[in-house]
């Protein structure tokens, strides 16, 4: 799914192993603010509504502990896989990964994308069990760009 | 620049100087080495100096990378920092003796509840991230512009503005949650327990409402309580201020505390 519109608005393909959900949106701010943003994982529950915390340093290698909206009992313990400063991140388990993607585009103009990948073969005896992750994405772009763009603008 | 300029200007500079760096360290000593280093290192240089940014830009510029190089090893301090110092202090034998010497010895030994403010934040900002310590007291303290800073750091305007926000955002959590003067919940009645002690005939309600953000806690905007805080902290020279000697006293207790502590770790 690399043809996405940058409107914020999610899409999810599925196959018969795996699910993947991405979205993509323009943010009007430096790259270096949304990069920030995105590795400062103290942080994350103050601007992000989808995330109740993360603990750990979102940096390579390193493990973390999600905790999300979308599941609040559960603590995903993932492991950040690529760190490619202001331009990549990827970060997951066994199941899936979550990749975030920052280009510049025009002045002190960013595309966001992030995309989870989740499959594997079990998939299909759980792939009922796991809720859509569209909605969750669409708030996690539009808190990202509300952010971002504040801090941008500020003086 | 001649040297009889530059000697000038740093001397200009070197009351906000001295207080920036006591900010940052917690340390009257080392911020008088510092300023003191700062002055040599810039004496040393002033045929490099281009005239890029203001004398008063680049001399904090050099005495910010001295200061960071200075707490590069240490460990910041936490968020309950007053309370953890309080307990030590109230276990202390030495620490009222002292104080009491203090109020009898010095002319600048009044305790203000605006100055005791002052302290506070010092302590709070030191739970911050340096980058984001150094941001909030150059901008919102020594009223440096956002331009001027990413100079002073060598880091990008975008990545000031991220710092600044991200510092504000913290600190306004932290009041929220620990000053009794803007929230009745808070966990932190210090100052008015320290103003019980030091100034027992004051009515503390009548002191609080001098201050202009305790007056006006009630206010949803608590950005602007937090300038309102900031106002205060901009107004007082630590080290020339009618409670000066104490509060420095506090501030020297507070981080031999804390230095204890990371030692300890």
């Amino acid at each position: 799914m690399t043809n996405v519109a940058s409107d914020g608005k999610a899409l999810t393909s599925k196959k018969n192993f795996s699910r993947e959900t991405v979205v993509s949106i323009d943010i009007q701010a430096n790259k270096s603010i949304i990069w920030a943003l995105l590795t400062n994982a103290e942080d994350y529950s103050r601007w992000n509504s989808t995330i109740i915390s993360i603990e750990g340093d979102v940096a390579k290698g390193e493990k973390i502990k999600l905790k999300s909206v979308l599941d609040p009992k559960r603590t995903f313990k993932l492991k950040v896989k690529e760190f490619g400063a202001e331009n990549r991140l990827v970060w997951g388990d066994a199941m899936g990964k979550r990749t975030y993607t920052l280009k510049t585009v025009g002045d002190e103009l960013t595309n966001f994308m992030m995309t989870e990948k989740i499959g594997g073969p079990m998939f299909p005896l759980f792939a009922k069990m796991i809720p859509p992750f569209d909605q969750s994405f669409e708030k996690f772009a539009k808190d990202l760009m509300k952010e971002a763009e504040l801090i941008q603008n500020s003086k | 620049m001649t040297n009889e300029q530059f000697t000038n200007e740093f001397e200009k500079a070197r009351p906000q100087l001295k207080a920036y760096i006591l900010r940052i360290t917690a340390s009257i000593q080392d911020s008088e080495d510092i300023v003191q280093d700062t002055f040599i290192k810039a004496s040393e240089k002033i045929d490099a100096f281009r005239g890029e940014s203001s004398v008063r830009t680049w001399i904090f510029t050099i005495a910010s990378n001295l200061a960071k190089d200075n707490l590069r090893t240490k460990k910041r301090w936490t968020e309950n920092v007053t309370d953890i110092c309080r307990e030590k202090a109230l276990s202390n034998p030495n620490y009222f003796p002292e104080i009491m010497k203090i109020q009898q010895t010095s002319q600048q030994a009044k305790f203000e509840i605006k100055e005791h403010i002052n302290f506070c934040l010092t302590c709070i900002s030191k739970s911050l991230p340096l980058e984001q310590q150094i941001c909030i007291l150059l901008k919102e303290v020594h009223e440096f512009k956002v331009s001027e800073i990413s100079k002073i750091l060598d880091i990008t305007v975008a990545m000031v503005k991220y710092y600044l926000h991200t510092a504000r955002a913290k600190m306004i959590k932290i009041f929220e949650g620990r000053c009794a003067l803007i929230n009745k919940k808070g966990t932190c009645h210090q100052c008015s327990e320290l103003n019980g002690i030091f100034n027992p005939k004051q009515n503390f309600e009548e002191e609080k409402n001098k201050i202009e953000f305790a007056k006006k806690a009630n206010d949803p905007n608590r950005e602007y309580l937090l300038d309102l805080r900031l106002k205060i902290v901009k107004s007082v020279d630590p080290f020339n201020s009618n409670g000066s000697d104490l509060q420095l006293h506090h501030l020297e207790h507070n981080r031999k505390v804390m230095d204890n502590i990371a030692e300890k770790k």
